[in-house]
């Protein structure tokens, strides 16, 4: 609601221009699906041993990308809420590297 | 009013005749309770919450009450200990969730922050209005946590106790906190969009004044802090509930998790509790010392500094906790960080408090006393900050001195600031001005009394939320409740004399400190839509134009409260060059 | 609204950094708890929720044309697909309650429970991990809830005619919403049903 409520003052927005065809969307799409069957079989398989996880996450990370970028039109947005999307993913990066301050660092006790 | 003379052909006359007795204004808008609970207007929401947590900050102060009369005597004077552990949290938890944090962004925030900025109202005005009504809901399963008994977890909530061995109302509490989180982001949420999209003509981000900068960054810190401490809350409610959960030492979980979550809000909350007084003080230092802030952008951004630099260093209040060494002398380092922006704005208000013409009115002896004791309670706060002391110092009475200093010291003496300074605006009336001084030094010499005893029990150990305590301490605790008596009187003064202002108060003029914001160019009280229709404020400069003596319009200033001339344009009778001016910086592109 | 879904990032981050420390302390449960979770089911809903995503966003498109009858037709099967995800959800729960999926001390049983004792595991942990999934999903299943309200009420907008081409912000807002939920469940895939897929006990 933020920025949308007022997006009839700059028409720009409604432009044909900016709307993307539906060709684009269902590659997007197609994409997407791709890069589900990628971590399931990557998953299922198991080859990938402890990186398995990080390989989940990555394609988890470009899916939401894709998404953000083509289904939530941050692609044609205007700065404030490309700042205010990229601010959630800094708090979330506080937020785990803080944590993993405590948690990966725990078991080492300080001797002397 | 005065804006019926259209800019540019402005004559320096002195203030803008009173507003006619019949003249329209948001109190007399419509009479009767549904004008009021049905109203989507900010500033009659303002005042709702003003009223609500008025009652929350009396109730709290009950239970404070009750907490240091019990302490006169070491093995507890008046009620027994679990009565005296449910008098703590209930004033913990009242204080810290149902008024501090709506104290300054619900009630000053929505009532000004568009007056400040030019706009009509906030962006969401029904969203506004549910904010309200959520922060209600809250608050009413609080109070019934309370009235069925009260909860003795203090108002951490820390588990496994709060999920296993409490025999108390923890899930109506919680309960209630969670919901009035929401209230917190709503109101966060409008207010940063309202300062984004709606600010007038003129308003850049180098011009808003710094009580809107304040405010942006406590929206920040709600926005971002509360849906943490909202999930945390669930799963406490969950665990408390099922029997099972994921802070259960039992399968595995660990409860330092709660408290990792739990800080995570909680930490930056204190910083949505003062950064507000911090805009408050901005506000009030510049117009009784009639001077420019010194150094605009750094008290600016320092702000927003603390608003994110805030989210780093939770994990100071769990150094004995269990945490790991290294991640705690991380979280030293990054406590010590804070210290800079909040130590640039004590510097720059000290730089602005320098070779001004200081008056001492009510709102002026307040926000000093918010300098001083912020001061205080920041240095100390350093103490805490440090690995070593904070063994010795954590849980105990100097903890709780050192945070009073700053939530009460700091928070408290800004709400009473920005309700002296604005009070004119919001009612229409002026106060006693003898009365309020003596309020404002009652306060702050029985704050003293209060807490400094509390540093050198905390230094010889006391530990805090304990009810009995050995002989010795007794001295020091009889002073703290003699000071707690002097500020509860306190306290009482501007209840009574603003009550009575109301009735018999002389009626305000549309500025009467002579200050430059936006929100003085509008009557006392302000018409419906704050500004007249046809001729909404265009802004041409820097907020603190004092020296050169025009407000934000470019218009001269009406005399100042003290008599005699207030500013240069005043009395040369020359009116401000329109156009932009030299001083305006921008900030944000 | 973004900075709404910020909040609801940081909501949901919360419970992502609270299971990612589990994870790391007890990786073995939680893959073992995870090959419990049916992954077949599982991928038919992530199927069904990034369709629908596909569908909203068609839905948006439809609004800047002003084609109302594409609008209503793309509403109408995003809802579908967000409704039939709410049905599998269902299913399996009821499977998971069956089986004694479930994080309980009492109900906590069946062949998790005999598999995990067996290989002497803490069942502790497994449980944890339970926890884990039902409250994640539970969650991501409330608000695609409140996103299928949503979705409920623009359907009924577009058929009053209330959407007109140059202001269709109520759509925007409801399809970033629907996006985030969908964006969500993307991490919870992987993390809660992919975990142990390898372990396969089906």
């Amino acid at each position: 609601m933020a920025h949308s409520h007022h997006s009839t003052a700059h028409n720009s927005h409604s432009d044909l221009g900016e709307v993307d065809s539906p060709s684009t969307l269902i590659t997007v799409y197609v994409i997407i699906l791709a890069l589900l069957a990628a971590t399931v079989l990557i998953s299922m398989s198991g080859s990938l041993g402890r990186y398995t996880l990080f390989a989940q996450l990555a394609i988890s990370s470009i899916q939401a990308t894709i998404v953000g970028c083509y289904f939530m039109h941050l692609r044609h947005s205007d700065r404030v809420v490309t700042l205010t999307a990229l601010a959630s993913v800094f708090w979330l990066f506080i937020l785990f590297v803080l944590f993993m301050s405590d948690y990966m660092t725990r078991h080492m006790v300080v001797s002397g | 009013m005065s804006t019926t003379v259209a800019r540019g052909t402005f004559t320096p006359t002195p203030p803008p005749p009173e507003p006619a007795p019949a003249e329209p204004n948001y109190l007399n808008n419509g009479y009767g309770i549904w004008s009021w609970l049905l109203t989507t207007d900010h500033k009659r929401i303002g005042i709702l919450y003003l009223v609500s947590i008025t009652i929350f900050f009396v109730v709290g102060g009950i239970a404070a009450g009750i907490v240091r009369l019990n302490l006169l005597a070491p093995d507890g004077a008046i009620v027994n200990e679990d009565t005296y552990n449910r008098a703590f949290t209930a004033h913990g938890v009242l204080m810290l969730f149902f008024f501090l944090i709506p104290a300054v962004p619900a009630v000053f925030g929505n009532f000004l922050v568009p007056m400040m900025i030019g706009a009509k109202d906030l962006a969401f005005p029904k969203l506004n209005l549910a904010s309200w009504y959520v922060f209600i809901i809250g608050a009413a399963f609080g109070v019934w946590a309370i009235l069925v008994g009260g909860i003795d977890t203090g108002w951490t909530l820390y588990p496994p106790y709060s999920t296993r061995s409490s025999q108390s109302n923890v899930v109506p509490g919680v309960f209630g906190v969670f919901i009035s989180g929401f209230s917190s982001i709503m109101t966060g949420l409008n207010i940063m969009v309202t300062i984004h999209k709606m600010r007038a003509p003129g308003m850049t981000w180098g011009r808003l004044p710094l009580f809107i900068w304040s405010m942006y960054a406590t929206s920040l810190i709600q926005l971002l802090g509360t849906p943490v401490v909202a999930i945390t809350l669930t799963l406490l409610t969950v665990e408390r509930v099922a029997g099972i959960g994921i802070f259960d030492p039992l399968i595995g979980g660990d409860p330092v998790l709660f408290q990792h979550l739990f800080w995570f809000y909680s930490h930056p909350a204190v910083y949505i509790m003062i950064l507000p007084g911090m805009g408050v003080v901005s506000e009030v230092l510049t117009c009784f010392s009639r001077k420019n802030i010194f150094g605009y952008q750094a008290v600016a951004w320092s702000s927003m500094g603390i608003a994110v630099v805030g989210f780093l260093l939770w994990a100071h209040h769990m150094f004995v906790a269990g945490i790991s060494f290294y991640s705690a002398l991380l979280f030293s380092f990054l406590s010590m960080l804070v210290a800079v922006p909040s130590a640039i704005k004590v510097f720059n208000w000290t730089g602005t408090l320098y070779k001004g013409s200081i008056t001492f009115q009510a709102p002026m002896l307040f926000a000093l006393g918010f300098v001083v004791l912020f001061t205080i309670g920041g240095l100390t706060g350093l103490f805490l900050a440090t690995l070593g002391t904070d063994i010795h110092l954590h849980d105990t009475y100097f903890v709780v001195a050192h945070f009073h200093f700053v939530m009460v010291g700091g928070m408290v003496l800004g709400y009473f600031a920005a309700l002296h300074f604005w009070w004119p605006k919001m009612t229409g009336r002026m106060y006693s001005d003898w009365w309020s001084r003596v309020a404002a030094a009652i306060i702050i010499t029985g704050f003293f009394l209060t807490f400094v005893p509390q540093f050198i029990l905390g230094y010889h150990g006391m530990p805090r939320r304990y009810p009995n305590y050995p002989q010795e301490f007794q001295v020091y605790n009889v002073m703290s409740t003699a000071g707690a008596s002097i500020l509860g009187l306190g306290y009482l003064l501007p209840v009574c004399y603003l009550t009575l202002s109301l009735f018999f108060g002389q009626k305000a003029t549309g500025n009467p400190w002579s200050a430059t914001g936006l929100e003085w160019a509008s009557p006392s009280p302000p018409p419906v839509f704050n500004f007249d229709e046809s001729k909404m404020p265009v802004v041409v400069c820097g907020p603190y134009e004092y020296a050169i003596g025009i407000d934000q319009m470019g218009r001269g200033l009406p005399e100042g409260p003290s008599g005699g001339p207030s500013s240069p344009a005043s009395t040369d009778g020359q009116s401000a060059p329109p156009g932009p001016m030299n001083k305006e910086t921008e900030v944000v592109g | 609204m973004w900075m709404f879904l910020v909040t609801e990032v940081l909501f949901f981050g919360g419970l992502f950094a609270a299971y990612s420390i589990y994870r790391m302390w007890y990786p073995v449960e939680f893959e073992f708890a995870s090959s419990f979770m049916n992954i077949k089911l599982a991928l038919i809903n992530t199927v069904l929720l990034i369709t629908s995503s596909l569908t909203m966003t068609l839905a948006i498109r439809s609004a800047k044309l002003g084609d109302r009858s594409g609008l209503y037709r793309n509403l109408l099967l995003t809802f579908a697909l967000g409704a039939s995800f709410m049905v599998i959800k269902g299913f399996e729960y009821a499977h998971d309650f069956h089986e004694g999926i479930l994080p309980g001390a009492g109900s906590f049983g069946g062949e998790i429970r005999s598999t995990a004792e067996a290989q002497d595991l803490d069942t502790g942990k497994v449980r944890l991990f339970l926890v884990f999934y039902f409250i994640m999903t539970g969650i991501h299943g409330v608000h695609i809830i409140i996103g299928l309200g949503c979705i409920l009420w623009l359907v009924q907008q577009t058929y009053a005619n209330r959407i007109p081409p140059e202001n269709y912000s109520t759509v925007e807002v409801v399809s970033l919403y629907w996006h985030l939920v969908d964006v969500i469940w993307l991490f919870l895939m992987p993390l809660l049903y992919l975990a142990g897929a390898h372990l396969s006990h089906h």
